[in-house]
């Protein structure tokens, strides 16, 4: 019995080692003439993870960068280790260019120098690191806390109780939102925060949560949130069918609610703007100029603009992209999760909605240029460089003005 | 076999009488505490300590109730169930898998569902009993597969909408109550029954406490080992299913909240982690005391590091006026009176 | 079991040759062998896959990456080997993280003083922690949980965000070479196994695994089961203190959440290297060893291009085969041992 379970377990180890062994070891560096790219993603488990990976695997696939890119996609998890192994792992293999959601703003700093002394170009999208030889594409400088902060502030008139809704704890990125949102909210006095809590960025825990918070004020008169804000309306019709004004981020799910007339008349009012998945597009085809020859640009920090869509603008897409400035798909369409700014007619024209769900290239499509300016981002200490300082101007308002003074 | 079961009934016995006043006390002790924290809450927040603020532990509890109980199961017979979070998921994406807009739920969903989590814990149990791989590294591997599995089959989101079934079992009203209410004291009843007042339960009892007296006095060991992980899986499962018709969908991360406060359910209940002690009454007890105190905690105004910092606290403190020398020492002073 | 009827069959006459052969083989087995060839197995596969693997800085870069889980893993062996759990691994490498990023004290001096902050909270830790579980008699997984709680609050008190910066002269130092081919951080982890080794053979040590297999009869012998339990918890602290510090150097920066990962990972690499989760055997350096297959693993599988979302596939096969693997062994060399 012993011997027998012995050489099972030996046969399947050898199995296995031969299973990894007999897949192609990678080569130093493409032969046929291709760019090496690598897709770093850390987390992925949620909607707007992977419509981000999907876009750009869409634009590698379209010609002419479907013949002369070799996209590779590496999932690393939550754990930073992983990240740091994976993205030396890539820098060994000889990567022409790495573009990548990074988990942490300071720890693969070490790694990144490390490849930028190689020559590999380094994008990160939406989340920032600290190291100055990588190219930072975010939209994190453009003030998602605090003009929504404001923008709430604007339909409660100045008072009431309200909620935070958060990301993950220890992450900077939640961090910027919510310091910006407190810059605007501890300008007024008649606005209370009642409840703060972290929403993990996920529809069912943002319920959760809000729903504990209710129970201990079921009086809230608006909730600020990030993202998972379908779940916080979820919430509140669960504990008392009324809605309140919110301001969150762009899923499907709250901005049909917002335009529906029937959440309207429960009380939702609000702005939907928030995080696009569509930076990790615009990063690709911006590396890919440069890789290319097509464009000069040392590493700096990109600014990609605030979506900024209220209720009054939402307006339902019929085709399979926005056209005639529609900025929702109908529930038919996607899921409530689907995250909706992952389309951009200006800087990603190539792809539509079919790429965003499954990283589909469009028929007959070819890579447009992308516009020449490209937008450089304020200062953000600890997020996007080291050492340096922030602005004066920090929590400027640029997309609402202040309706109500304190 | 008339003569083993009485030996087996009699060693129950003797057990039971030492079993009935430990556990019973420090269930009561349990239920005591939550109406503590209950009361207390009240100073945090004038709208807790209320009706309202019980109705929403109960309905939120309910899914750490349906863990708590397969874990329990597992931990009985000296394992660790870490697939929690995992089947959790997949309880949850398979129940959603088939769901479309143009695609009406079919009555045999949820079945498929607990049957394919069942076939998983089944693997585990495989892993734990015949290849002798600890149940901390099975469960754990099984967990990562499973994940895995889930976020390649989805490929990252899962879409499909939540079945009806799940909606109406979370979102209606049975008798003026709401209906997860009514689910949670149905499913207690029934586990209570199963664990401690069925010859199903006693023989994880035996297990638990010693597997080689227990197969000598007759009980089918293998059986009786793979079973609680089968039935750890199915719970995961289910409390997916509940949890997709809470929030009408899934996501990938829906089970990760319910690994470590299962085990702390289990534990605060009066389980020991090497198995053969415990009971579900406690174990349910534990499931509410933590969720009465994450009620309470997110409504402190505090920085998250504090609110943590204080969780953490009443936690210990509540295992300390839990904990087993605690109980010997007021029985014995009782003796002495 | 199956002890009890082998001994009541065992043959009488036995060849002493044989006999000392079977038992030193069960010894060197017990001391992590079988871990060990896995690990150059695997290492073999990935300089196949990748030419540049055995560069001294591809060799380091690795070894800096793998430094942190096999301190974690080493601590966690102690309080395994004493049949415990400890879960309070993962917020105190998080606490002494943030420590060293918000208060940085620079040069060799500041990296001296930081070593024994760093050590000094994780054995305070530990302290709590025996102190629960061996005197306050809570179960190890139950205390340690909660210890785990507080003290991830503390370190989101510290620093709530990414952020803060560790001393430079460590981070440089420590993640370098010595005369450019020895990674410092590599010397760290062996003078940790160099201690082990004694300690093993000590009173301390001797008891440790006593208490492990059987506490009963441990203190009917004289042990002082208390005391061991409560140092075994100082020194499982004073580890994970030490891989917070490494954590540090290497990752240069503070993060509230640095240590949550290497939760599971450490118990992954306990058994891996063949450590019995029930108690009473087992040895550090194996888990260490498990700490680096692990580590290597993330980077074959990259290699070998699986898929990115099923790697968790294929890492949780190749951890059960692992473990079933070197169970399998290890009953042969103990079969081995009785011949």
């Amino acid at each position: 019995m012993l011997k027998h379970k012995l050489k099972l377990a030996a046969s399947a180890m050898v199995i296995a080692a031969a299973a990894l062994g007999a897949t192609a070891p990678a080569k130093a560096q493409s032969e046929d003439g291709k760019y090496k790219i690598y897709l770093s993603l850390s987390y992925s488990g949620n909607a707007w993870q992977s419509e981000a990976a999907n876009i750009v695997k869409a634009l590698a696939a379209t010609p002419p960068y479907k013949d002369s890119v070799e996209l590779i996609e590496v999932i690393s998890g939550t754990d930073p280790q992983a990240q740091i192994s994976a993205y030396e792992s890539m820098i060994e293999d000889g990567a022409d260019g790495i573009v990548s959601f990074p988990i942490s703003s300071s720890a693969l700093n070490r790694t990144i120098r490390r490849g930028c002394d190689e020559g590999v170009l380094f994008f990160m999208y939406d989340a920032t690191v600290t190291e100055s030889c990588a190219y930072n594409v975010s939209y994190l400088s453009s003030g998602f806390g605090e003009n929504s902060a404001q923008a709430l502030v604007n339909e409660l008139g100045g008072k009431g109780k309200i909620f935070l809704s958060r990301g993950v704890p220890g992450n900077s990125v939640d961090q910027r939102h919510t310091d910006g949102a407190m810059h605007i909210f501890n300008q007024y006095p008649g606005i209370e925060v009642v409840a703060e809590y972290y929403s993990y960025w996920d529809d069912r825990t943002t319920q959760q949560e809000t729903a504990q918070a209710l129970a201990a004020h079921p009086d809230v008169d608006g909730i600020w949130a990030q993202a998972g804000e379908y779940g916080a309306i979820q919430a509140l019709l669960d504990a008392g069918d009324r809605l309140v004004p919110m301001t969150g981020e762009n899923s499907a799910g709250f901005r049909l609610g917002l335009a529906d007339p029937a959440m309207q008349e429960k009380g939702l009012r609000g702005v939907s703007a928030g995080s696009p998945p569509a930076q990790s597009g615009y990063a690709f085809k911006l590396m890919m100029e440069i890789l290319s020859g097509k464009r000069e640009l040392k590493p700096m920090n990109i600014e990609y603009p605030l979506p900024w869509v209220p209720a009054a603008d939402v307006k339902l897409c019929e085709g399979d992209s926005y056209e005639n400035g529609c900025n929702v798909f109908p529930a038919s369409r996607v899921p409530s999760s689907f995250v909706s700014e992952v389309l951009n007619t200006e800087l990603l024209p190539e792809i539509n909605v079919d790429s965003a769900l499954d990283g589909t290239p469009v028929e007959g499509a070819t890579i447009q240029p992308l516009p020449e300016a490209v937008p450089e981002a304020s200062n953000l200490p600890g997020i996007n460089c080291d050492d340096c300082e922030a602005p004066a101007t920090l929590y400027k308002l640029t997309k609402v003005e202040a309706t109500v003074q304190p | 076999m008339s003569n083993e079961t009485a030996t087996l009934s009699q060693t129950g016995d003797t057990r039971k009488a030492a079993r009935i006043k430990r556990e019973t006390v420090s269930t009561i002790a349990i239920a005591i505490i939550c109406v503590l924290l209950l009361y207390l809450s009240r100073f945090i927040s004038p709208a807790l300590g209320s009706w309202s603020q019980v109705e929403t532990v109960l309905i939120l509890g309910s899914f750490l109730v349906v863990v708590a109980f397969g874990q329990g199961l597992v931990i009985l017979t000296g394992g660790l169930d870490l697939s929690i979070p995992a089947l959790i998921t997949l309880g949850g994406v398979l129940s959603t898998a088939a769901v479309g807009a143009g695609n009406p739920d079919a009555w045999y969903l949820l079945p498929a569902a607990l049957l394919a989590c069942g076939f998983v814990g089944f693997l585990s149990a495989v892993g734990v009993v015949w290849l002798r791989v600890p149940p901390f590294i099975m469960t754990m591997a099984t967990s990562i597969i499973v994940a895995s599995a889930a976020l390649g089959i989805t490929k990252g989101t899962p879409r499909g909408y939540a079945p009806e079934a799940a909606v109406a079992l979370m979102k209606s009203h049975i008798l003026g109550l709401p209906s997860p209410i009514v689910f949670v004291i149905c499913f207690v009843f029934l586990g209570w029954l199963l664990q401690e007042r069925s010859p199903l339960g006693r023989y994880l009892y035996a297990i638990g406490t010693n597997p080689e007296a227990s197969r000598i006095a007759g009980v089918p060991v293998t059986a009786m080992q793979i079973f609680p992980y089968v039935i750890s899986a199915m719970c995961a499962g289910f409390a997916g299913f509940m949890l997709v018709g809470y929030s009408s969908g899934a996501t990938l991360r829906m089970g990760d909240d319910y690994l470590l406060p299962s085990i702390a359910a289990v534990v605060i209940g009066g389980s020991s982690i090497l198995g053969g002690q415990g009971s579900f009454l406690g174990t349910v007890g534990g499931a509410f005391l933590l969720t009465i105190l994450g009620t309470m905690i997110s409504a402190i105004g505090l920085e998250f590091g504090l609110r943590t910092i204080i969780e953490g606290t009443i936690i210990l403190i509540a295992l300390l006026l839990l904990r087993e020398e605690l109980f010997n020492r007021i029985r014995s002073i009782r003796r002495k009176a | 079991m199956t002890d009890l009827t082998q001994t009541a069959t065992g043959t009488d006459a036995q060849p002493p040759q044989g006999r000392l052969a079977g038992q030193t083989f069960a010894r060197v087995l017990q001391g992590g062998l079988i871990i060990v060839i896995l690990y150059f197995a695997l290492y073999a596969l990935y300089f196949y896959q990748q030419p540049r693997a055995l560069s001294a800085g591809s060799i380091a870069a690795l070894m800096n990456n793998t430094v942190p889980l096999a301190l974690a893993a080493a601590g966690q062996t102690f309080v395994i080997i004493s049949r415990g759990f400890d879960l309070s691994v993962a917020s105190v490498i998080s606490v002494c993280n943030v420590v060293m990023a918000v208060y940085p004290l620079d040069g060799p001096g500041g990296a001296v003083m930081s070593v024994l902050m760093c050590v000094a909270i994780g054995g305070s830790v530990g302290a709590v922690n025996g102190f629960l579980v061996a005197y306050l008699r809570l179960q190890s997984i139950a205390a340690t949980l909660a210890t785990m709680i507080i003290c991830q609050g503390v370190a989101l008190v510290i620093l709530n965000a990414p952020g803060g910066r560790v001393a430079d002269w460590l981070s440089y130092e420590l993640t370098d070479q010595l005369f450019k081919t020895i990674p410092i951080s590599g010397l760290f982890v062996l003078a940790v196994v160099l201690g082990w080794l004694y300690l093993r053979r000590t009173s301390f040590g001797i008891s440790l695994y006593a208490i492990g297999a059987d506490e009963h009869a441990a203190s009917l012998s004289g042990i002082n089961v208390r005391k061991v339990r409560f140092f075994t918890f100082v020194s499982a602290g004073v580890l994970y203190g030490l891989a917070g510090f490494m954590l540090s150097a290497q990752t240069a920066t503070g993060n509230p959440t640095s240590g949550t990962p290497l939760l599971l990972l450490s118990f992954a690499a306990v058994a891996l290297g063949g450590t019995s989760l029930s108690g009473g055997k087992g040895s550090l350096f194996a888990s260490v060893m498990g700490a680096a297959t692990l580590m290597l693993l993330q980077k074959v599988l990259f290699s070998s291009g699986v898929s990115s979302f099923y790697t968790g596939v294929f890492q949780g096969c190749v951890l059960v085969i692992a473990v079933v693997f070197s169970g399998l062994i290890e009953k042969l060399g103990e079969r081995a041992a009785k011949l």
